[in-house]
């Protein structure tokens, strides 16, 4: 399958994800320079899982956001938008590519995080998956922002105010044993069977299972996906 | 040649209105069409209203009332249909600035639905036609102003529209690329496209337009070919006095048959009248207030007297 010259959206972020050999090695070493340390170090392992997935949930939210208000100021997103390609299209490519390419970000650091903590193939896998689906979910917030603003700063503003909640909701830092209420809605939030299968790869037993973090942080992601996904039209449409 | 009587229109544009709540302004009440093989013109002054009629067309935008029609499909209801039938460049082009040329192109024609082996050829065809060829692998941010425009222009014909829509789309060419691009315009013409091209280069209209319509304060104010236009203008002149030194020509404008005087660097228009012994009151004019004349030329009216005309009379109407 050619890539280059690209002939859809995803091929052509994917071309120039590639393109650019400095900005790639960047993107490629601050996920290691911020997570294999913390792996490596002896700091307790609910903060190594937490530091993981704050990483995770940067990466994906203010990359697609940034991005595509950067893309929405330029004008070309609004050129593109005037092809006949479905601004749905155009806007599950966006949300897909970037959670891929995020991934690809992440996978070193995490395939030496797996190295330095062997754990059952079980775990690995599920924290890999709910990794995938939190980037999935981060890159949906970023692009459900993009609908409101097209200053990049404002992203990082709007992005703060919408993950601070989730972030404590699923229990990274404080709220790591919720009741009630709390409970209820941390098992709405993908980062938080991240969090928890991150916590069982470190070695700490969460009660979580398995199948759980397989099947619901994705289905969850797929929802949310769904929904930016129907912002499309709005998203495209020219700000004035 | 296409006889563009005998065909339906490829753009017909119906009582289209949309107006800004922020500012007022935008378009109503527009009513054109455009049949294939034609080229036709959309000019008026900043504000007029042009760039609003663009957006509507080009589908960025619903208008409020009104529809219009792109070689039969609804530009509201039948969006993917029309922008398939329609290729775009937007007075203000921009690319992926890390993609080559090429590539930025080549998207671009994909993503109209051009297959590869076609888009691969045609766009071969247009780079070596514009000048790009030698600068296809190099990255678009690279390009300069014009071979951006260039670019767009590609970008705007590969995948063989039935109606273009193209906004401002000479200005920033070189000389050469000018004449290459008009050339081009006048056989997808001759091939059946209709061309609508939003433009104050009052040459370039006037040499490419079949039809022109003048937009102002949001609304058709005339509808015609440049001929048209021009023979309303029978018996104006224009007087273009190259001047050594500035003068002060308010006093120009008293003189009987004088309707407009302007300055253009170092000429001197006077938009006049027929009438025996005006050149001679003019010169008389501008020597009496100070002027050295080294060059002299008295013209037959041009499309650029129309729109002087037109924006004139309809300032003076909001007055």
């Amino acid at each position: 399958m050619k890539v280059n010259p690209p002939d859809t959206y995803w091929k052509k972020d994917v071309t120039l994800f590639f393109g650019k050999r400095f900005a790639l090695l960047i993107k490629m070493l601050y996920p290691m320079a911020l997570i294999v340390p913390v792996a490596a170090s002896d700091i307790p392992t609910q903060y190594a899982a937490a530091v993981i997935g704050i990483v995770a949930v940067m990466a994906g939210t203010f990359g697609a956001g940034e991005s595509l208000t950067v893309d929405l100021n330029d004008g070309i997103l609004m050129r593109v938008a005037l092809t006949p390609l479905s601004p749905r299209r155009i806007v599950f490519e966006i949300l897909a590519v970037n959670a891929v390419l995020d991934f690809i970000q992440l996978l070193p650091a995490l395939l030496i995080v797996y190295a330095l903590n062997p754990a059952p193939l079980v775990w690995i896998l599920a924290a890999t998956v709910a990794i995938f689906a939190t980037l999935l979910t981060a890159n949906c917030i970023g692009i459900f922002i993009a609908n409101f603003t097209s200053s990049p700063a404002d992203v990082l503003l709007y992005a703060t105010a919408i993950l601070a909640p989730l972030i404590y909701v699923s229990g990274f830092f404080r709220n790591q044993n919720p009741t009630g209420t709390l409970a209820a809605l941390r098992d709405f939030v993908p980062f938080a069977y991240m969090n928890d299968s991150l916590k069982e790869v470190f070695g700490l037993s969460t009660g979580a299972i398995p199948l759980e973090v397989f099947v619901y942080p994705i289905l969850i992601a797929a929802v949310l996906a769904l929904g930016v996904c129907l912002t499309a039209p709005r998203l495209l449409s020219p700000r004035f | 040649m296409i006889d563009i009587r005998k065909t339906p229109p490829a753009l017909e544009v119906e009582n289209v209105a949309r107006l800004y709540k922020s500012s007022g302004r935008g378009v109503s009440g527009v009513s054109f069409d455009v049949q294939p093989g034609e080229v036709f013109g959309l000019m008026g002054p900043n504000g007029s209203g042009k760039s609003t009629l663009l957006r509507v067309l080009s589908t960025a935008i619903v208008p409020e009332s009104g529809s219009f029609r792109i070689v039969g499909a609804d530009g509201v209801g039948e969006k993917r249909e029309a922008r398939t039938r329609m290729g775009l460049m937007v007075d203000r082009p921009t690319h992926y600035g890390d993609l080559t040329g090429w590539a930025n192109a080549y998207f671009f024609a994909r993503s109209y639905g051009v297959e590869e082996k076609k888009a691969e050829s045609v766009l071969a065809g247009l780079f070596d036609y514009f000048g790009l060829a030698e600068y296809r692998d190099d990255k678009a941010k690279t390009y300069s102003y014009g071979m951006g425009k260039k670019l767009a222009l590609i970008e705007a014909m590969s995948h063989g529209p039935d109606l273009l829509l193209l906004d401002e789309p000479s200005l920033g060419l070189d000389y050469t690329s000018q004449l290459a691009y008009q050339k081009k315009i006048r056989e997808l013409a001759a091939s059946g496209v209709a061309i609508l091209i939003a433009s104050n280069q009052v040459d370039e209209v006037e040499a490419l337009c079949d039809r022109v319509a003048f937009l102002h304060k949001g609304r058709l104010a005339a509808l015609g070919t440049p001929e048209e236009f021009v023979s309303t203008l029978e018996g104006v002149r224009r007087i273009v006095a190259t001047l050594r030194n500035p003068v002060e020509y308010g006093t120009l404008g008293g003189i009987a048959g004088v309707e407009r005087v302007a300055t253009e660097g170092r000429d001197l228009v006077i938009h006049c009248a027929e009438r025996p012994g005006l050149v001679a009151d003019v010169v008389a004019g501008i020597v009496g207030a100070g002027g050295d004349i080294t060059d002299l030329a008295v013209r037959r009216p041009s499309l650029e007297d129309v729109y002087v005309k037109l924006t004139g009379e309809a300032l003076r109407d909001e007055g």
